[in-house]
C-alpha cells in the first residue's frame, strides 16, 4: 500500500523510464520497501538501499554518508561495483568537506545535485515544498575545487540526494562513478524515492531504538523500583550498581545526607577531605565525611548550570575546584550526573553517576593539517588514516538525563518511603518494646503491687504495734506531765510555801554561797537587819553584819563560827552573839549555821538566827526572879538553920532563956517560909488558871466585914486604926479570893503605917459605870514613889526591902491581888504620894437584874449569921 | 585564940542566931550591925579581925559596903567574908572579880562556921 500510494504519487517520471528501467525501478522499489519493511535494522536496510540503488544506477560506488553533530560524516553503508573505486565504508570526512551552507541547502532545499567532472557541470535540483519537479534540473558550473575533490577521489561522476529525517539533515545518499554518467531525472526521482524510503526507515530506526532505549530504560526503571520496593528492606546498593551499568557508567555513588551516609558503585573520586579540611579548618568541622558534605561541593555545584541537576560532560571543561577535580580525574572520571534527590522540597540527597574517559577511534578519508594555510583548496589525498582520540568524555543524553531524573524520583520516593519505613518500624519496634516494656513493668508492677500490698499490713501491723506503743507512750508521757504538773503544782506551792514561810518566818533567815557572800535573806533577817532585802543579796555577810563575840569583841573573819560551816561543814548552835544593824547598833542573836550540801561538796550555808534581846531580859528577870526567890527563902531558913543548930548542939542547956529565944526565932521564920511558899505557889496557880474561882452570889458589905474582921488583931497590934464603910451590892464572885484580896491590902496598909495612923476600907458604886463596885484601901503611909506606882504589882517589887523585911512580906500579895481580880473581870491601881500614903482601887462587876433574885435569900443567910 | 567579929545583917533574926552562935562555940566577940552605914562605922572604930557581911541590904547593898570598907585605909586590911542567900551562879560570879576572902551561903552550918571563918582567915593570911 505504501509502495503504491509513493508509487502513485510519484508515477508520472516512471513514464519517463525506459521499458527497463520502469522494470527495474519497480523491482528495486519493491525490493527495498520490502526490504524496509521486513527488517528493523537501519544497518540492513541501508546496506540493502545501496546495494539496490548500485544496482539500479549501475555506477560504480553508492554509499550513504551519516552526518554527525559536528558536521563531520561517516560513511555508514556502501555498495561497491567491482572494486571499480575504492570502499570508503567505516571511513569519516570532516565538516569542512560539506561546508555548512551545502548542508543547510541539503536541508532546506532539499538540494539534489548532479556532477559531471568531465564536463565540469553540475545539476541542481531543488524540491519545493516537498514538491517534484522533474525537469527542473539546472546545470551550472561546478566549483573547481568541487570537482578537484572528487578528482582526486577518482569519480567522474556523482550523485548527492539528501536523507532528511525526522525534519533533520540525516545524512546523503551518494553515487559515485569512476566514469562520466549522466543521470537523467527520473532516475533522480527514483533515486529519490528510494531516499524517502529510507528516511523512513531511518525514522522508524530512530523510533525503534528510541523504543528500545525507552524499553530499556522502563526495564532499568522497573528494575530499579523493584529493588528500591523490595521487602523487607530497599536494596539500594544494588539500585545503585543497576543505575551505573543502566548508564554505562564507570561508577556512582548515592548520598544521603539525614544518616548522612554514602552508597557507592564502581570507580570513585579519590577526595582526600583530610586534606580539603586542612585548607579551611578553621571553617569546617571534623563530622564532615563525605565530598557532598563539603562547602566545595556545595560551592561547585553553585557555580554550575543546573536543570534538574547538574549535567557535567566534560569534567575537564568544568568549574569544578581543583581539589574536586583532581579526585574525579584521578578516579578517571571524566563525566558526571549529579542529580539531587528530593521529595517534594525536602532534599534527602544526591545521586552521582560517574562517567570514565574513553577513546575514540575514527578512521578518516585524508589528513588534514589544521595548521595549514592552504586549508582552503580541496585536498589532494583522501588516503586513509586512522585518528585515535583518547581520554574523551562522553556526554550525557537526553534520555540519560530523564533516565536518571526519573530514577531520582523514584529514589526519593523510595527513600522518603523507607525513612517513613524505618520510622513506623521504629516505631513499631518502640511500641514493641514499649509494649514489651508495659507488659514487664504490669508485670513488675503486680509484683510490686503485691510486695507493696505486704508491706503496707506488715506497716499497718508495725502501725497499729507504734500506734499502740504511741498512745501507750502518750497516756505515759501524759501521765508524766500530770505528774509533773502535780510536782510542778506541789514545788509551786512549796516553793510558795516556802517563800510564804521563810517572809513569815519571825526568825531571821540568810544564804551565803561558799565564799560567804549573801545569796538570800528573808524579810524577817532583814527588818532586824534594819535594810531592805535587796541590799543585802551579794554582800559579804562578815561585813554587812559585823559579827560579833558577846562582849561585842567583832569576829575575825578566820574565827566566825558562821565561816567555819562554809569551811568545815559543821553545823554551829550559837547564843548570846552579836549582829549589827544598820544604824550600828549590835543585838543578841541565837543562830543555827548550817552547810549546804551539793554531791559532797559545801556550796554555801543557811543561817537561822533571831533576836534573843527579849528572851535575854526574860532570862534576866527570871534569873532576877530566881535570885530574889532563893534569897527570900533562904533568909528565913537562915535563922531556922542557925537556931535550930544551936538548940540541936546542946550549947545552950544551960541557958534556957537563949534557948526559948531561938525557939521563938525558929517558929516565926518557919510561919514566914509557909507564907512565902504559899504566896508562891498562890500566884503560879492562879496565874495559870489553875486555881478555879467558886463564884457564887456575895454580899459586897459581908465580904468587907470578914475582910475588916480578919485585920484587926494585925490593926490593933501595929497601932493603927481600921475602919470600915461597906455598902449593899450583890456580887458574882468567889468571896474567899475577894476577902484575900481585901486582907492583902489592908496587911500591906497596916504594914506600911505607922502606929496612930488610919487605915480605911470603903466601896461605892461608879455613878458613870453602874455595873461595877469600886473598893479603895487607904492608909496613910510613907507612899509609894510615882515611877514605882507600876510596878508594885510584880513579883517581888517591894518599895522598901528593908521594910519588907521588917514586916515579914513575902513581896507577892499585890501579885496576888492583881491576879485575882483580874480574874474576876476587874481593874486593880493604886494611887500615892509620898509621905501622905496610898490608896489602893480595885473594881468588881455588879451581878446584873437578872440574877437579883437570890438576894433576898442571901440578906436572909446573912442576917441569920 | 579569941576573934573579933563584925557581923553587918538587916537580918535581925539572923544577926541574933549568928552571933549567939560565934559566941557560944568558938567564945569570941561578936559585934553586930543592922545597917550598912552602921557596919562601916563599926569596923572602923572596932577594927574587927572579919566582917560577916549580909549581900542584899536595903539601904547600901554588901558590895557597896565593901567597896566603902576597901576605900577606907582605917578598915581595908580587914577580911570580909560575904554571907549571901542568893546563890546563883550568876550573882556569885560577881563576887569572884573583888578581893573578898570568901563567900559562904545562906543558910550555913551553926556548928561548923566558926571553923570556916578560922578556915579562910588561915588561907587568907597565907
Amino acid at each position: 500500500m505504501f509502495t503504491q500510494h509513493h508509487l502513485t504519487d510519484h508515477s508520472d517520471f516512471i513514464q519517463l523510464l525506459s521499458k527497463e528501467q520502469q522494470v527495474e525501478f519497480l523491482l528495486l522499489f519493491n525490493r527495498v520497501v520490502d526490504r524496509i519493511r521486513r527488517s528493523l535494522e537501519l544497518s540492513e536496510i541501508l546496506n540493502i538501499a545501496v546495494s539496490e540503488v548500485r544496482t539500479f544506477l549501475h555506477t560504480d560506488r553508492v554509499k550513504i554518508y551519516r552526518f554527525e553533530a559536528d558536521g563531520s560524516g561517516e560513511v555508514v553503508a556502501e555498495a561497491i561495483h567491482d572494486q571499480r573505486l575504492p570502499s570508503l565504508l567505516g571511513h569519516c570526512f570532516p565538516a569542512e568537506d560539506i561546508p555548512l551552507e551545502a548542508r543547510e541547502l541539503f536541508l532546506s532545499a532539499r538540494q539534489r545535485s548532479i556532477v559531471d567532472v568531465l564536463t565540469q557541470q553540475i545539476g541542481v535540483s531543488s524540491l519545493e515544498d516537498g514538491e517534484v519537479r522533474y525537469c527542473d534540473i539546472r546545470f551550472r558550473p561546478v566549483d573547481p575545487c568541487h570537482i578537484e575533490y572528487l578528482t582526486a577521489m577518482g569519480v567522474r561522476s556523482s550523485l548527492v540526494v539528501p536523507i532528511i529525517a525526522q525534519e533533520q539533515l540525516w545524512g546523503l545518499l551518494v553515487s559515485h562513478h569512476s566514469e562520466p554518467w549522466q543521470f537523467t531525472e527520473p532516475e533522480l526521482q527514483a533515486i529519490q524515492l528510494i531516499a524517502d524510503q529510507i528516511s523512513i526507515a531511518i525514522a522508524q530506526s530512530q523510533i525503534l531504538n528510541e523504543t528500545r532505549l525507552r524499553a530499556a530504560q522502563e526495564a532499568t526503571i522497573n528494575q530499579v523500583l523493584s529493588l528500591l520496593h523490595s521487602l523487607p528492606e530497599m536494596k539500594l546498593q544494588q539500585a545503585l550498581e543497576l543505575v551505573v551499568h543502566a548508564l554505562n557508567g564507570s561508577g556512582g555513588r548515592l548520598y544521603l545526607a539525614e544518616t548522612p551516609t554514602v552508597l557507592i558503585a564502581g570507580h570513585q573520586p579519590m577526595v582526600d577531605l583530610a586534606e580539603m579540611n586542612g585548607f579551611s579548618k578553621r571553617r569546617l568541622k571534623s563530622s564532615i565525611l563525605f565530598m557532598e558534605q563539603h562547602p566545595y561541593w556545595q560551592t561547585w555545584l553553585d557555580t554550575e548550570e543546573s536543570a534538574g541537576g547538574w549535567i557535567i560532560s566534560d569534567l575537564a571543561q568544568s568549574e569544578a575546584p581543583a581539589q574536586l577535580l583532581e579526585a574525579f580525574l584521578a578516579a578517571q572520571i571524566r563525566s558526571a550526573l549529579i542529580i539531587p534527590i528530593q521529595y517534594h522540597r525536602q532534599f534527602l540527597g544526591y545521586l552521582s553517576i560517574f562517567r570514565a574517559a574513553i577513546d575514540i577511534e575514527r578512521i578518516w578519508a585524508g589528513r588534514i593539517d589544521r595548521e595549514d594555510p592552504r586549508q582552503q583548496i580541496p585536498r589532494q589525498s583522501f588516503e586513509t588514516w586512522r585518528e585515535l582520540r583518547k581520554n574523551q568524555a562522553q556526554p550525557w543524553t537526553e534520555l540519560d538525563i530523564n533516565l536518571v531524573q526519573t530514577l531520582s524520583h523514584h529514589f526519593a520516593v523510595a527513600i522518603h518511603q523507607q525513612g517513613l519505613y524505618q520510622r513506623v518500624n521504629s516505631l513499631n519496634a518502640s511500641l514493641k518494646r514499649d509494649i514489651q516494656k508495659r507488659k514487664q513493668a504490669e508485670i513488675k508492677l503486680s509484683a510490686l503491687n503485691t510486695e507493696l500490698e505486704q508491706r503496707v499490713i506488715e506497716r499497718t501491723t508495725q502501725l497499729q504495734k507504734t500506734n499502740l506503743e504511741l498512745v501507750r507512750q502518750i497516756e505515759q508521757r501524759e501521765r508524766e506531765i500530770q505528774e509533773r504538773q502535780r510536782a510542778e503544782t506541789s514545788l509551786a506551792r512549796l516553793s510558795h510555801q516556802n517563800q510564804l514561810i521563810l517572809d513569815s518566818a519571825e526568825d531571821g533567815i540568810y544564804g551565803l554561797d561558799s565564799q560567804g557572800k549573801i545569796t538570800f535573806v528573808n524579810p524577817a533577817a532583814a527588818r532586824m537587819l534594819g535594810d531592805e532585802v535587796d541590799r543585802f543579796i551579794g554582800q559579804w555577810m562578815h561585813v554587812a553584819f559585823c559579827h560579833a563575840q558577846p562582849n561585842e569583841v567583832p569576829y575575825l573573819l578566820s574565827e566566825s563560827p558562821i565561816y567555819a560551816t562554809l569551811r568545815t561543814g559543821t553545823i554551829q548552835h550559837r547564843a548570846g552573839e552579836l549582829f549589827q544593824c544598820k544604824d550600828g547598833t549590835h543585838f543578841p542573836v541565837e543562830y543555827v549555821s548550817s552547810p549546804i550540801h551539793e554531791r559532797d561538796r559545801i556550796i554555801g550555808a543557811v543561817v537561822v538566827f533571831r533576836d534573843i534581846t527579849e528572851r535575854q531580859q526574860i532570862e534576866q528577870m527570871k534569873d532576877e526572879f530566881v535570885s530574889i526567890v532563893s534569897h527570900e527563902l533562904r533568909t528565913p531558913l537562915t535563922s531556922i538553920r542557925s537556931t535550930l543548930g544551936l538548940l540541936s548542939s546542946g550549947w545552950l542547956e544551960s541557958c534556957p532563956e537563949k534557948s526559948q529565944r531561938m525557939l521563938e526565932i525558929a517558929f516565926s521564920n518557919t510561919n514566914r517560909l509557909v507564907r512565902l511558899i504559899s504566896d508562891i505557889l498562890d500566884i503560879e496557880r492562879i496565874k495559870f488558871g489553875k486555881v478555879m474561882m467558886e463564884k457564887q452570889r456575895c454580899n459586897a458589905t459581908e465580904l468587907m466585914i470578914q475582910s475588916t474582921d480578919a485585920m484587926r488583931a494585925m490593926a490593933e497590934k501595929a497601932g493603927v486604926s481600921l475602919s470600915m464603910h461597906p455598902i449593899s451590892a450583890e456580887l458574882w464572885v468567889d468571896p474567899d479570893r475577894i476577902i484575900q484580896t481585901i486582907t492583902n491590902l489592908l496587911n500591906n496598909a497596916i504594914k506600911f503605917s505607922t502606929s496612930g495612923a488610919k487605915v480605911a476600907l470603903t466601896a461605892e458604886i461608879h455613878a458613870a459605870n453602874s455595873s461595877e463596885i469600886l473598893f479603895c484601901v487607904r492608909d496613910e503611909g510613907i507612899g509609894i514613889p510615882e515611877d514605882k506606882i507600876e510596878l508594885i504589882f510584880d513579883r517581888f517589887q517591894q518599895v522598901d526591902a528593908s521594910n519588907s523585911r521588917a514586916q515579914g512580906g513575902t513581896g507577892l500579895g499585890l501579885t496576888i491581888c492583881r491576879e485575882i481580880v483580874q480574874q474576876h473581870g476587874g481593874k486593880i491601881w493604886a494611887e500615892s504620894q509620898i509621905g501622905q500614903g496610898s490608896r489602893f482601887y480595885f473594881t468588881l462587876p455588879l451581878v446584873s437584874n437578872s440574877s437579883h433574885s437570890s438576894e433576898d435569900h442571901y440578906e436572909q443567910a446573912n442576917s441569920n449569921h | 585564940m579569941n576573934k573579933r567579929i563584925l557581923i553587918i545583917d538587916d537580918e535581925a533574926d539572923i544577926r541574933e542566931a549568928t552571933q549567939l552562935c560565934l559566941e557560944v562555940a568558938k567564945g569570941w566577940e561578936v559585934i553586930t550591925a543592922a545597917s550598912s552605914a552602921e557596919g562601916l562605922e563599926k569596923a572602923a572604930i572596932a577594927q574587927p579581925d572579919v566582917v560577916l557581911l549580909d549581900v542584899m541590904m536595903p539601904d547600901m547593898d554588901g558590895l557597896e559596903t565593901f567597896e566603902h570598907l576597901q576605900a577606907n585605909p582605917v578598915t581595908r586590911q580587914i577580911p570580909v567574908i560575904l554571907l549571901t542567900a542568893k546563890a546563883q551562879a550568876t550573882d556569885r560570879r560577881q563576887f569572884t572579880q573583888l578581893a573578898i576572902a570568901a563567900v559562904i551561903t545562906k543558910p550555913y552550918d551553926p556548928l561548923t562556921l566558926g571553923d570556916q571563918i578560922l578556915a579562910i582567915l588561915g588561907k587568907a593570911s597565907h
